[in-house]
């Protein structure tokens, strides 16, 4: 388990982090999430010691990364798909790094056959492709089998085949209890493949629960409700609390009501219901909604 | 530290252009060498026949110095390289010990340039015994003191650069700026010399050139260069200790 406590990290000019406060648990999938310059990469590095914080810690199982006997086999890591010295071959670049870590290199074997990369094990990897890199680079994060898995962007330059065995990859790490955290741009993938998110904002966390949670909070998740008297039902739901809009033909949007209570309260005033949806937000749509405003870099349209 | 030390051998080794390199390094060195002593007649205004058989040997180890200046810069380019493709993420992902990290890596490339010097020197001592028995003249015997302390200082030389090297990559956070200080280091007390005696007696014993040389038993008495062993060994491990905690101090406290 990955503890993180106030961790702020202060560049020159610029608060990459700002008091971050998480806990990242085993057996689960983590979305990280966050606009471009959130935070994201700032906190993956200090996680694994690479960037040193201003101020707070991180503990991994209690210790400090600096502090662990066998970094690999506690976490594994994809920053860059492109910390690779070209010139080495896959199969040298995970030798090296099964040598460092005294890790025998009949896993380096195991780990191109895993990952895909066997047939390319003696390819320079400067004539990989994005893909194949990222594929590299998730084979090094899993060579020591660690119990954390942090994977940075990791369906970069990957092709259909490939997305499609992360998604099951990063879906089988979780079921055998490992901890999972993967941050991406493409929501739909991190919607497809984790179970909780935490999101970032100028360093800031804005959200840390699960998709549901985040979508039941969302202004955005509403029931659309269509019944025989849309006049009355409003009336009756607005007396309950319920924040209802009238949407012409479609009936009423009611948000921050249960659906199963509009159910009961229709039937108790012999309104008949056609029709009762639930209708929730993408990943997408709520990390917009999340973020909003609280982007450093936004780009715009110009009319 | 070994598994650490085995990787960083590899990571020179499982390179071609390492392995070529460091082959050219020790031929080229060698030719050198052989020139520097058949070419006395222009060189030295001497025909070797006319030299002692110590002359010779050290026209010889004058290849060496080649060796040394190409190992400092196959050094400060292997180092910065993987600062610049960023596999120092994953060197420091998988060591987060950066004093540990550090420290393997000074062995990896000390052992590296003092197997290359002894081979270098035993092929040029080789070398000089060749000439030595085809111009007539006595040839060396180990069993001389002068020798053993002449190849000795020779042989430290390319090993003391290169931990220099290592560190310097780490303090200036440049390959370009590591050369250029083990160059200065080594070329500065030519231009000291150009000085009075009185500046020279106060820098020259400063610099590890005059060390080098008070080791190898080759400054005359009374030079300003002139120390004796134990302040040359002292002079040699104070550079390799200021230069080795200024550049962990950096490397510490680096951001990657």
């Amino acid at each position: 388990m990955i503890e993180i406590k106030n961790l702020t990290k202060v560049f020159r000019d610029k608060i990459a982090v700002d008091d971050l406060s998480l806990v990242i648990r085993p057996g689960v999938v983590t979305g990280f999430l966050g606009p471009n310059g959130a935070g994201k990469t700032t906190t993956m590095k200090m996680i694994l010691g690479l960037t040193k914080p201003t101020r707070g810690e991180v503990r991994i199982d209690g210790q400090s990364y600096k502090d662990l006997k066998n970094p690999l086999t506690r976490i594994g890591a994809l920053i860059d798909g492109d910390a690779v010295n070209p010139a080495y071959t896959a199969k040298q670049h995970l030798e090296l790094i099964a040598t460092a870590s005294g890790i025998s290199l009949e896993r380096v074997e195991e780990i191109l056959k895993k990952t895909g990369l066997e047939k390319a094990r003696d390819k320079a990897i400067g004539e990989f492709s994005l893909g194949m890199k990222q594929r590299l680079g998730i084979a090094a994060a899993l060579i020591g089998d660690p119990q954390t898995v942090i994977l940075d962007e990791p369906f970069n330059g990957l092709d259909v085949n490939g997305i499609q065995w992360l998604r099951n990859l990063t879906r089988e790490l979780a079921e055998r209890g490992k901890a999972v955290l993967v941050s991406s741009r493409l929501m739909s993938e991190i919607q497809a493949i984790a179970e909780r998110i935490i999101v970032l904002a100028r360093g800031k966390l804005i959200a840390d629960m699960t998709i549901e949670e985040m979508a039941n909070k969302s202004l955005s998740t509403y029931v659309k409700v269509r019944s025989e008297n849309n006049r009355q039902l409003k009336s009756l739901l607005e007396r309950e609390g319920a924040l209802v809009q009238s949407a012409g033909k479609e009936g009423l949007h009611v948000h921050k009501f249960d659906m199963e209570k509009i159910g009961v309260m229709a039937k108790e005033n012999n309104i008949a219901i056609y029709e009762l949806t639930r209708v929730q937000p993408t990943l997408e749509e709520l990390f917009v909604e999340l973020t909003e405003g609280k982007a450093d870099y936004v780009s715009r349209v110009e009319s | 530290m070994i598994n650490l030390i085995n990787a960083e051998f590899k990571k020179i080794f499982f390179l071609k252009s390492s392995r070529i390199y460091l082959l050219i390094l020790i031929v080229l060195s060698l030719i050198l060498g052989l020139i520097f002593s058949l070419t006395t007649n222009v060189t030295q205004g001497r025909a070797i026949t006319e030299l002692s058989p110590m002359d010779v040997l050290s026209a010889n180890m004058l290849g060496v110095d080649l060796a040394n200046i190409m190992l400092i810069v196959f050094t400060a380019i292997s180092i910065a390289k993987e600062f610049s493709t960023k596999l120092i993420n994953i060197s420091l992902v998988i060591t987060p010990d950066r004093k540990k990290f550090f420290f393997a890596r000074l062995i990896t490339y000390f052992l590296l340039s003092l197997v290359i010097s002894i081979i270098l020197v035993i092929l040029s001592y080789l070398a000089s015994q060749l000439i030595l028995t085809a111009n007539n003249i006595p040839v060396l015997s180990l069993k001389d003191n002068k020798v053993r302390q002449f190849i000795s200082g020779v042989m430290i030389m390319p090993a003391f650069y290169t931990i220099i090297t290592v560190a310097a990559v780490l303090l200036f956070n440049s390959g370009a700026g590591a050369i250029t200080f083990s160059l200065a280091i080594m070329a500065l007390p030519a231009l000291i010399k150009m000085f009075s005696s009185s500046i020279q007696r106060v820098l020259l014993p400063v610099f590890p050139q005059s060390a080098i040389h008070s080791l190898a038993g080759v400054v005359k008495k009374g030079s300003a260069e002139a120390m004796g062993i134990t302040a040359g060994v002292f002079v040699l491990l104070a550079w390799i200790i200021i230069c080795s905690i200024l550049a962990n101090l950096k490397f510490q406290n680096q951001d990657i």
